[in-house]
C-alpha cells in the first residue's frame, strides 16, 4: 500500500511538472505581453524597460527556474492586466467554480443515476431505450448551445432565473458561497445544468451496464430464487454493487466538470477559475495563464491520485499487485 | 376593511415610491473595467469606467468639444508653457478641498506612467504659481496640450500618501495589492462604493459634485458580462438597463422588440488600410506565378491610388457592418481637433480608374500579396478583410488573409514592424489631427518620437516638413491652413486606405435616457432613469 501511495505520488509529481514546462512554453508564445500591457502606444523605452523590469528578456530556461523556484515558494507573481497578486485571484475564484462543478456533478448523478437503473431493469424495452438514446443528445449538442437556449428560455422567456453572474454570495472565511442565498441558488441552477447535460449519459450508460453485469451474477440468482421483491433485489442488493466504479467515475469527472465549466463561465458570466483564465488570455497575462493552467492539473492529478488510492482500498486484488491493474476508465 | 386594506396598501406604495427616489441604474459592457487607478491604465473601457469618480483637468461636452472643468480656462504664456487656472470650491470624495497641489501632483504622477507616455512624455514639470493657478512646462511647443488634458485625471494628493500610492503601482512588484487598484478619490461626479474587477463596480452620486448634474441616478453598477447573447438576454429580461456593446447581429432584435431603444454614435478610432512605403522589396509579395516583383508595388502612389479605389468602403460599411459605420475620407475624424467637414470626401469607387494606374504603373495583370488581419479588437475584422481582398481581386490583385489574434499582432508590429499591407484601426490618443500625422503618417522615426506607430512606413518628406511647422504653430488661422493642407496631401498620396469609423451601440429600456458619446463614456451625472 505504501509503495502504491509512493509510485502515486512519484507520478503526480512528474505530471506536474510536465504541464508546467508546457504551461510556460504555452505563454511565452501566445504573444508578447509588454505589447498586451502597455498597448501599441508605448516607447520603445518603455517597453524596453518593462521588458527587464518583467525578467522577459533572459533566455526562456531560466526564466522557467525563476518561474518555478517562486511558485514552489508560493509566489504566484502579479496578474499583469489587473495589477494585483495571482495567488488572491485565483482564491477569490475557486470557490466559485468548485460549487459550480459540485453541483453539476450532484445534477448529472441525480439523473444519469435513475436513468441507468430504469434502462438495466428494464432493459430491451422500447422506452428505456428512448431515454437512454435521449441523453445522447446531451452530449452531441455543445455545452455553450444548451446554455444559451437555457438562457433564452428560463431568463428572456419565462424570466425565472438571472441570465449572468452568482447573484449574492455569503462570505465564510476566505471561502464564498452562493449556496446560502436565494439570488445565489438561482444564479446556479443554470449553469449547473448546462455543465451537467453532457455527463449525464455517461453516468446513465456505466450504471445501465454495471447492474446488467451485477443482475446476472449468483447472488442475484438465488435472492430471486429466494423470492424476495424485485424492489428490494434492485435498489438494495444490485444497485450497492454498482456504485463502486460509478464512484469512482464520479471522481474522475469532478475533475472534468472543473476544467470544462469554462464553457459555462463564459456564457453565464460565472466569476470562477474558467472566467479568469479566458480573461487572462485575451490580454496575455502570462502568471494568470501559468497558474490557472498549474491548479487544474494538480487539481486532476490530485482526484485521480484520491480516485486510485479509494479503489485500492476498496478492491483489495490492487494493492497486492500494486499499480498495475488501474481501473478502466481512471 | 376592504378600505382599510386599500388604505395600508396606498401607504405601501407611497413608501415605496419614497424609497425610489434612490435611482438605479445598472449597466453592462463586454470588458472588466481592470482598476480604479486612473495613471495605471489607458485600457479604453477602464478610462469610461473611472471617468465617474476622476474629473479630467478639463473637460469634455457630448460632441467631444473641450469645457471648463477643473480648470476653469487655459492659455499658452509662451516659453513652452500653458497656464491653467484651477476651480475654487471643488471637493474630493472625502469632503476636502481640491487645491492647485492636488492638481500639480497629478499632473506630475500620470506625465511618468508608461501609459500615458505618448500623450504626456513631452511635459515637464507642473509648476504651482499660486492657489489657483498651475503652469505647465513642457520640452516643446505643444498647442494641442489642453485637448491631451482632456484626458489627465485629479487625484488626491493627501489621500495618495496616506495610501501609499504616490507612486503608480508597478507591474512585476512583489507584496501586496496597492490601496488604489481598488479604491478611489477624486472629484467626479459619482463615488466609488466598491470595485470587484472580476464582476461590477458600484458608483453612488456625489452630492458636493462642483458641476450640475441633468441626470437622476443616485446609484449605478457597471456589470462585465463578456458573452454577447447573455449580455443582450440580461438586457431584455430586465436584469440590466443599459448594454454598452450590443453585438451588431442583435441590434435589429433589440431594435424590434417593444420596450427598448438603441442609440448609436461614431466611436473614436476608423479602419484602414496600411501599405508599404520604405522596403525595396514588399513581404508576402510576388506576381502571379509565385516570383519575387522587381519593386515594392505598394510604394508607387499609383498602385496605392488604384487600391483606394478598389477598395469599396461605403459597401463595406453597408454590408459587413451591417450600415453600423461612417465612411472616412480623410486622415481625421469628427470630434478631432482639426477635422475639415468640406474635405472629407473619400476616393470614388471606380474600377476601370484603377486598372488604368495599375497598367500604368506596369501591373497590368495586378500582382499577389498578403494581408495581416488582426482578429478581435475590432469589429468583424475578419469579414472586412475577405471583403477588401474580394473586391482587389477584381483588379488583380489577389491577396491572401493572413488572420492573427491581437497579440500576435501586436508582437508582429512592435517587434517589427513586420507588416507590407494590413488592417488596423486609427486611434489618435489625443484626439487631434495632428497626432494622426506625427504618431502615424510622419516618416517612421522613433527616437526623435515622429511616426511611431506609422507601421507600414508610409514615408512623405514633404508632409513630415509640414507636420513639423504644425506642430510649433498656435495661431489658430494658420494652423487650420496647416491641417487642410495635409489632409489633402495625405489622401493624394493615399498614406493608407481609409475605411470607416465604427459605430458605438448603445441598447436601453425604455425609460432609460443616457446621452451617447463618443469615447463611450456613460456619463452618469447625464442620465436620467424612470
Amino acid at each position: 500500500m505504501i509503495a502504491l501511495i509512493a509510485q502515486r505520488i512519484a507520478q503526480a509529481i512528474v505530471v506536474l511538472f510536465v504541464v508546467s514546462v508546457l504551461a510556460f512554453l504555452l505563454s511565452t508564445q501566445i504573444g508578447d505581453p509588454v505589447a498586451s500591457i502597455l498597448g501599441l502606444q508605448a516607447t520603445p523605452a518603455d517597453r524596453m524597460a518593462l521588458n527587464a523590469r518583467l525578467g522577459l528578456d533572459d533566455p526562456w530556461p531560466v526564466r522557467y527556474l525563476a518561474f518555478l523556484s517562486d511558485v514552489l515558494r508560493g509566489d504566484w507573481g502579479i496578474s499583469y492586466a489587473t495589477q494585483r497578486p495571482v495567488a488572491e485571484l485565483v482564491v477569490e475564484r475557486l470557490p466559485a467554480t468548485l460549487e459550480l462543478a459540485g453541483v453539476a456533478l450532484v445534477f448529472s448523478l441525480g439523473v444519469g443515476l435513475p436513468i441507468g437503473i430504469y434502462a438495466a431493469i428494464h432493459r430491451g424495452r422500447p422506452l428505456a431505450d428512448a431515454i437512454l438514446s435521449l441523453t445522447v443528445v446531451g452530449v452531441s449538442v455543445p455545452t455553450f448551445v444548451i446554455a444559451i437556449l437555457l438562457i433564452f428560455v428560463f431568463s428572456v422567456v419565462l424570466g425565472w432565473l438571472p441570465s449572468f453572474g452568482r447573484g449574492e454570495v455569503v462570505q465564510i472565511g476566505w471561502w464564498t458561497t452562493g449556496l446560502l442565498t436565494p439570488s445565489g441558488l438561482a444564479s446556479l441552477i443554470m449553469p449547473a445544468a448546462a455543465l451537467a447535460v453532457s455527463q449525464v449519459a455517461l453516468v446513465a450508460r456505466l450504471v445501465r451496464a454495471e447492474m446488467i453485469e451485477v443482475l446476472r451474477t449468483d447472488y442475484i440468482r438465488f435472492a430471486r430464487a429466494r423470492g424476495l421483491k424485485p424492489r428490494v433485489i434492485h435498489l438494495s442488493l444490485a444497485l450497492r454493487n454498482t456504485l463502486i466504479p460509478v464512484i469512482t467515475v464520479s471522481g474522475i469527472q469532478l475533475g472534468f466538470l472543473f476544467a470544462f465549466a469554462v464553457v459555462a463561465e463564459a456564457v453565464f458570466q460565472w466569476p470562477g477559475i474558467g472566467m479568469l483564465f479566458l480573461q487572462a488570455l485575451g490580454s496575455t497575462d502570462v502568471p494568470v495563464i501559468s497558474a490557472v493552467l498549474l491548479l487544474t492539473a494538480a487539481f486532476f492529478v490530485a482526484v485521480n491520485m484520491i480516485v486510485d488510492l479509494l479503489y485500492a482500498v476498496v478492491d483489495p486484488r490492487l494493492r497486492a499487485g500494486g499499480a498495475t491493474g488501474r481501473p478502466a476508465g481512471a | 376593511m376592504l378600505k382599510q386594506t386599500l388604505m395600508g396598501a396606498a401607504a405601501a406604495l407611497a413608501m415605496t415610491a419614497g424609497l425610489a427616489s434612490a435611482e438605479e441604474l445598472r449597466f453592462a459592457g463586454a470588458t472588466p473595467a481592470l482598476t480604479m487607478d486612473p495613471h495605471a491604465t489607458n485600457d479604453f473601457t477602464t478610462t469610461a469606467i473611472f471617468r465617474q469618480v476622476y474629473d479630467s483637468l478639463i473637460g469634455l461636452s457630448q460632441d467631444m468639444e473641450l469645457t471648463p472643468a477643473l480648470a476653469e480656462s487655459w492659455e499658452y504664456i509662451g516659453d513652452n508653457t500653458w497656464r491653467f487656472t484651477i476651480r475654487e470650491g471643488v471637493s474630493f470624495h472625502d469632503g476636502s478641498t481640491m487645491t492647485a497641489e492636488d492638481v500639480a501632483f497629478s499632473i506630475t504622477r500620470q506625465k511618468d506612467s508608461r501609459f500615458y507616455r505618448s500623450l504626456f512624455g513631452g511635459v515637464q514639470e507642473a509648476r504651482v504659481v499660486d492657489a489657483t493657478t498651475v503652469d505647465v512646462i513642457s520640452t516643446g511647443p505643444d498647442p494641442i496640450l489642453p485637448r491631451k488634458m482632456s484626458r489627465m485625471f485629479i487625484i488626491s494628493q493627501d489621500w495618495a500618501e496616506e495610501n501609499d500610492v504616490v507612486e503608480i503601482p508597478d507591474l512585476g512588484a512583489d507584496g501586496a495589492e496597492a490601496h488604489s487598484i481598488r479604491n478611489a478619490m477624486g472629484t467626479g461626479p459619482m463615488r466609488l462604493v466598491s470595485h470587484d474587477p472580476s464582476s461590477e463596480t458600484r458608483f453612488e452620486a456625489f452630492g458636493d459634485y462642483w458641476d450640475e448634474t441633468p441626470g437622476n441616478v443616485t446609484e449605478a453598477t457597471y456589470l462585465n458580462i463578456g458573452s454577447g447573447p447573455t449580455r443582450v438576454a440580461a438586457l431584455m429580461s430586465g436584469e440590466v438597463d443599459l448594454v454598452v456593446d450590443l453585438p451588431l447581429q442583435d441590434i435589429g432584435r433589440i431594435e424590434s422588440a417593444p420596450g427598448f431603444t438603441v442609440a448609436e454614435t461614431p466611436q473614436l478610432l476608423w479602419m484602414q488600410l496600411e501599405m508599404d512605403g520604405t522596403r525595396d522589396q514588399a513581404l508576402e509579395t510576388f506576381d502571379h506565378d509565385g516570383e519575387p516583383l522587381a519593386e515594392n508595388p505598394f510604394r508607387d502612389t499609383r498602385v496605392r491610388r488604384a487600391i483606394a479605389h478598389t477598395v469599396d468602403a461605403g459597401l463595406i460599411a453597408e454590408r459587413v457592418m451591417r450600415g453600423k459605420a461612417r465612411v472616412v475620407g480623410i486622415a481625421s475624424i469628427p470630434g478631432f481637433g482639426g477635422y475639415q467637414e468640406d474635405l472629407d470626401q473619400r476616393w470614388e469607387t471606380d474600377l476601370d480608374r484603377a486598372r488604368e494606374l495599375l497598367t500604368e504603373a506596369g501591373y497590368p495583370d495586378g500582382f499577389a500579396t498578403t494581408m495581416n488581419c488582426p482578429l478581435e479588437r475590432y469589429v468583424n475584422t475578419d469579414e472586412i478583410c475577405r471583403a477588401a481582398a474580394s473586391m482587389l481581386a477584381r483588379v488583380g490583385i489577389e491577396v491572401r488573409v493572413n488572420g492573427m489574434v491581437w497579440p500576435e499582432f501586436a508582437r508582429m508590429l512592435v517587434n517589427g514592424p513586420d507588416s507590407s499591407f494590413h488592417l488596423i484601426g486609427m486611434t489618435p490618443d489625443s484626439r487631434d489631427t495632428q497626432d494622426a500625422f506625427t504618431g502615424y503618417i510622419m516618416t517612421r522615426d522613433p527616437d526623435a518620437n515622429e511616426g511611431f506607430f506609422n507601421w507600414a512606413l508610409f514615408s512623405n518628406p514633404e508632409i513630415d516638413e509640414r507636420t513639423r511647422s504644425l506642430t510649433q504653430t498656435f495661431d489658430n488661422d494658420e494652423r487650420q491652413a496647416l491641417y487642410r493642407d495635409l489632409l489633402t496631401r495625405a489622401r493624394d498620396a493615399v498614406n493608407a486606405v481609409y475605411l470607416h469609423q465604427p459605430m458605438i451601440i448603445w441598447g436601453m429600456r425604455d425609460g432609460v435616457d443616457a446621452p451617447i458619446r463618443s469615447d463611450a463614456t456613460v456619463t452618469l451625472q447625464n442620465v436620467t432613469v424612470e
